[in-house]
């Protein structure tokens, strides 16, 4: 069976590395920057987006959970801890995966297509999702999981050397991350790198904006479309993330949509239907919504793989309600993976898998009709 | 009747910083406990929770422990927890030469509320004078770190010192409401476990006493504190992997604290003195609750109900089927 390393690296082509390993410490080490580290691997650093409480109690503000943490304890991310009254993050430059990968994996498919991206992502997340596919890095504590120690300054450098033009927080949740997230993009601003995030949206007011306003895009995990299911399945609430998509809108920070697609759990066309009306009426029917194939993992696996017929009809449920770019994910090959104009229907993007295939868009419109496509293409 | 241990024995004690004399060794062979027997009304259906308190147990102003009134403190709870005479023949009862026993400690909180070294390492010495070879027991927490900030010394010998840090099983077990993966340690190489937690309030779930110190054998209780911890509790404390394996609860209560938990807080934080020992995971856990909350109410707090944290785990942990917190079914003894 593949460690996580060789599976990422195997997915990723270009690797740089997953999961620290010596060799990536090594490349890294000559610009590598010291930050202090103490045993077992946790890197404190002073937390932003909390308020003290009575009695050395604090609640964090990053995420809608709120949590009250007492001394000495975390929250649920795992990654943020109360020593004596004051909020620390464990996970500031402490990531423990970092690979190279092309920003269709993410995916984005609006975004600078074909470009590489360093992806990087530190332990923790605000959910708990019961088809999580990195849950051995997502659901740990820093101190469960190899990490190492790379500075914003050093991941921009590191992007820039792999002609990188963007860095993606991904795997885990980047809003548990924040600061770190917050760093890299306030790092790689003047030097050509742009940071975006894939997240799952459940993030408050205060740090969304504060990200938003040096994020080049944003990516939004819409795992279902009712609040049964979200707080079955995943640990967390929808409405907030509704209400981080609509204010993604008011902040102009481009954002695309991934709903995975599982069995029995949210693939009906009725939940499909509502959540594709949601997304034209409340956010416009130009953002990308990507329906993607679910596999089985974590504590999942007593469910089947996503037929790809569901997936058709979703994709194509959607389009009717009047969404204008809708992807399969997870299915190579499939024509759903390309972009098509909707003025002309000419084939603008081609794409097979995580491989960019062609890219016809002039100045980021149809070289045809010259439809306006929206989306970050330079 | 097991070996006493040997010279080479007590001094990987001692070098595991256990801080034991060598007259400690000679004193627990011999330790009697002073109190009538169990009663015959304290069968397997009503179990018994041991409360052993002393004066003088915390020398001021050092603060150090006093020894010998830790050992006949503890040595009288256990040995009446288990319906024996005395400490070692309580261990020889419960655990069997050919266990690897796993002391599972509480040290979140760091010096000033966490689980003595010294109560460790007593509980250590008896095992070893119960038969239990050195180096098949083993007094562990989540990390290394905590366990040296509560003032062990992490050790490899002799009675091992460790933390779990990263050291889980690489597989994930559902539990029931919850799915976590557990400390290598317990899963692979020990047979017995002691549980031996704080008497201390938690301000999510109420008491952090001996399910909830349970929570330190899984990588992921930060996912597990929504509700009052319940049912998590409960079920996790259920789980064959833990239920087969646990075989005594022992609250360390030399200092207890009744607001503020689970982190140290020394405005609410008070020298019980004390130790409360059971079988009964449920109904140790229940006897600690009622002390804390007359500790409460002597301080002028609200009771924990009041305050909405009122630790309802206990109770479903007795529907689970998985103790007694019944108060009236529990034959609790002050000895």
């Amino acid at each position: 069976m593949k460690s996580r390393r060789e599976f990422l690296c195997s997915l990723g082509g270009a690797c740089v590395a997953a999961v620290a390993g010596p060799g990536f410490a090594q490349d890294v080490a000559p610009r590598g920057t010291m930050v202090p580290v103490e045993e077992g691997g946790l890197a404190p650093r002073p937390a932003g987006w909390y308020k003290k409480l009575p009695e050395e109690w604090v609640q964090c503000g990053l995420c809608p959970r709120g949590c009250r943490i007492s001394d000495a304890e975390r929250g649920t991310c795992g990654v943020r801890e109360n020593r004596k009254g004051n909020l620390y993050t464990l996970v500031h430059s402490r990531p423990c995966t970092v690979a190279l990968d092309p920003i269709e994996k993410k995916p984005f498919f609006h975004v600078l297509p074909g470009s590489p991206v360093l992806s990087l992502a530190t332990a923790g997340c605000n959910f708990d999702c019961k088809g999580c596919q990195n849950w051995e890095i997502a659901q740990a504590r820093p101190e469960q999981v190899r990490s190492f120690t790379l500075t914003p300054e050093d991941a921009i450098g590191v992007a820039r050397e792999r002609g990188a033009p963007l860095v993606a927080c991904t795997y885990t949740e980047p809003t548990v991350f924040s600061e770190y997230v917050l760093d890299i993009a306030r790092a790689g601003r003047g030097k050509g790198i742009r940071t975006v995030v894939v997240s799952n949206g459940s993030i408050q007011q205060q740090p969304l904006a504060d990200l938003c306003a040096e994020l080049a895009a944003y990516k939004v995990d819409l795992k279902g479309f009712n609040e049964t299911f979200y707080r079955q399945h995943t640990g967390g609430e929808l409405k907030p993330v509704l209400e981080t998509l609509r204010r993604l809108m008011k902040l102009g920070t481009w954002t695309e949509i991934v709903v995975l697609v599982i069995p029995t759990l949210n693939d009906s066309m009725e939940e499909i239907k509502s959540l594709a009306r949601f997304v034209v009426n409340d956010l416009g029917p130009e953002v990308p919504v990507h329906f993607t194939r679910f596999h089985p993992a974590y504590r999942l696996m007593n469910l089947p793989s996503t037929p790809v017929s569901t997936l058709e009809r979703a994709r194509q449920t959607a389009m009717e309600q009047g969404l204008r770019f809708v992807y399969l994910g997870n299915v190579p090959g499939h024509p759903g993976e390309n972009t098509f104009c909707p003025g002309c229907g000419r084939t603008l993007i081609k794409r097979r898998g995580m491989a960019l295939l062609e890219n016809n868009l002039k100045g980021g419109s149809c070289p045809d009709c010259r439809r306006k496509i929206p989306g970050v293409w330079v | 009747m097991a070996e006493a241990p040997t010279r080479r024995d007590f001094i990987g004690c001692v070098a595991a910083g256990l801080a034991v004399s060598a007259a400690t060794v000679r004193e627990a062979e011999a330790f009697f406990l002073p109190g009538p027997p169990p009663s015959v009304a304290s069968a397997p259906s009503r179990p018994v929770v041991a409360i052993a308190r002393r004066e003088g147990m915390i020398d001021r102003p050092a603060g150090k422990l006093d020894m010998r009134k830790v050992q006949e403190a503890l040595g009288a709870a256990v040995s009446r927890a288990a319906g024996e005479k005395t400490a070692v023949d309580a261990f020889q009862k419960l655990f069997t030469p050919r266990d690897v026993v796993g002391i599972k400690v509480n040290c979140l909180a760091g010096r000033g509320l966490s689980t003595r070294p010294e109560v460790a390492a007593q509980i250590a010495l008896w095992l070893q004078v119960a038969g239990v070879p050195p180096g098949q027991i083993v007094i562990w927490d989540r990390t290394e770190r905590e366990l040296k900030s509560a003032g062990f010394s992490p050790s490899q010998s002799g009675p091992r010192v460790i933390g779990t840090d990263g050291d889980y099983e690489g597989r994930l077990r559902e539990w029931g409401p919850g799915a976590s993966r557990f400390a290598r340690l317990l899963v692979e190489d020990l047979t017995a476990v002691i549980d031996v937690p704080l008497l201390k309030d938690h301000g999510l779930s109420g008491v952090s006493l001996g399910m909830k110190n349970l929570y330190g054998t899984i990588h992921n209780p930060n996912k597990l504190h929504d509700e009052g911890c319940n049912p998590f509790l409960p079920h996790l404390s259920a789980f064959p992997l833990l239920r087969e394996k646990l075989r005594l609860t022992v609250v360390d209560g030399t200092t207890g604290q009744c607001h503020g938990g689970p982190g140290f807080s020394p405005a609410w934080a008070w020298e019980y003195q004390g130790f409360l020992a059971s079988t009964d995971i449920v109904a140790v856990d229940a006897a600690g609750w009622r002390v804390l909350e007359e500790r409460r109410k002597s301080q002028g707090l609200k009771s924990l109900a009041l305050e909405g944290r009122e630790p309802r785990y206990i109770r479903d942990a007795q529907k689970l089927g998985l103790g007694v917190g019944d108060e009236a079914r529990v034959d609790v003894r002050n000895v």
